[in-house]
């Protein structure tokens, strides 16, 4: 009797199979693990100097992201949540929430008077290509720069065609749920940086 | 092997048989992933790499397989590669592993994956397993490279990321609703439309 009759063959079979495939993906995974966690720190450092004001040049190597964010951004913990800052006081603050599909995170940058925003960036998202995903676009993200906090701290989005004020941004049109998430985002998490700093 | 070419089999995966408008294979990932262009070339790749080597996986192994438990065979073969693809991704082009998101890991579920193994490579050699896979996803690369450049041109104005002349200016007002689910469901329908008519006056 060979051993391909044998009533238990196939589950030596898919047994050995798996092991083998398994041992592949686990050996892969390893592999490539140093540059997936390298990928995250410098996706973050990368968020961060891009708000705050003028140390982010264009096309900068992942070397030098590296490099400037270890030398010129600080970190601080107030309240349990960390917030990065230069020396001239901007603060880069944390945003994250639910977008609609999966989380957006990123960061918002402040000014020194903590009201004129210095620019967003985001590094985590997976809205729709095409629509909700145009907020990694320089396009969107560029309406920040230089906008103010309204007097009760928030930034307001408005639909295309309507009259805009240093308060308000326009949102993408098509991705009305993407705009809704992150206005509630963004203001949820400057309220919160606002009363961690004034305690 | 009787009837089997080499050119037989090209013509089949690209034209003849092509899988999304002969048999309407694949046709999720056709919807979800065609409205930018690069996004769409990058799916294709990962598609074209996957069916070419699970095809040739399964027919390697296709003496050994007992038949009852083939399809698990195949799923796990199918598996294996594309979580490869999606482990290289993730470490070497982290930004389009951002904007595929969860595309990658569908791959597997793509039916133009199993289509082939079960049709093909089950019943074949290896050497015409290999062939068929990688002319069938050529076949839906090109005309899911067709749509999403429909969708980017019209709903964006840009093709690639670069903005074409007249469809980026103020003249074109952007036609939203190809880049949204809806706009893939219209030039499918119009490309199918097309591509069959073509085929079946060639047969009259």
């Amino acid at each position: 009797m060979k051993i391909i009759d044998l009533k238990i063959y196939p589950v030596i079979y898919i047994f050995i199979l798996m092991f083998i495939a398994s041992s592949i993906i686990i050996g892969a995974a390893k592999f490539t693990e140093k540059n997936v966690k390298m990928n995250e720190k410098i996706a973050i450092g990368k968020s961060v100097i891009q708000v705050l004001p003028e140390i982010y040049k264009k096309n900068m190597t992942n070397a030098e992201i590296h490099k400037v964010f270890n030398e010129k951004v600080k970190k601080a913990n107030i309240h349990n949540t960390y917030y990065y800052f230069t020396e001239n006081q901007s603060y880069a603050i944390p945003i994250e929430g639910k977008g609609f599909w999966a989380p957006i995170k990123g960061f918002i940058g402040i000014e020194q008077d903590k009201k004129t925003i210095s620019g967003i960036s985001f590094y985590e998202q997976n809205e729709t290509p095409g629509l909700g995903a145009e907020i990694m676009k320089e396009n969107f993200r560029r309406q920040f720069n230089g906008k103010k906090l309204s007097a009760d701290g928030k930034i307001n989005f408005k639909r295309k065609g309507e009259k805009l004020s240093e308060h308000d941004i326009e949102a993408i049109t098509g991705a009305t749920q993407t705009s809704t998430r992150l206005e509630k985002i963004i203001n949820n998490s400057i309220k919160e940086w606002l009363k961690n700093i004034s305690n | 092997m009787n009837g089997y070419n080499h050119k037989k089999i090209l013509i089949d995966g690209l034209w003849t048989n092509n899988p999304i408008f002969c048999q309407v294979l694949g046709i999720c990932s056709t919807l979800a992933v065609t409205n930018l262009v690069l996004n769409t070339l990058v799916m294709c790749a990962a598609l074209i790499f996957t069916v070419s080597l699970s095809a040739f996986s399964v027919a390697a192994l296709r003496h050994f397989t007992p038949k009852n438990i083939r399809m698990m065979v195949e799923t796990l073969i199918i598996a294996l590669y594309v979580i490869i693809i999606d482990i290289l991704l993730k470490a070497y082009w982290p930004e389009m592993s951002q904007n595929l998101g969860p595309y990658v890991g569908l791959v597997i579920t793509n039916c133009i994956v199993m289509g082939r193994c079960e049709a093909c490579a089950i019943s074949n050699s290896p050497k015409i397993a290999l062939l068929d896979g990688f002319y069938n996803a050529l076949g839906y690369t090109f005309i899911l490279f067709l749509i999403s450049s429909i969708r980017e041109i019209l709903g964006m104005g840009t093709f690639a990321g670069i903005p074409m002349p007249f469809f980026s200016t103020p003249y074109w007002d952007k036609w939203i609703i190809m880049v949204m689910p809806p706009g893939a469901f219209f030039v499918l329908a119009m490309i199918v439309w097309l591509m069959r008519s073509i085929q079946l006056k060639k047969i009259k």
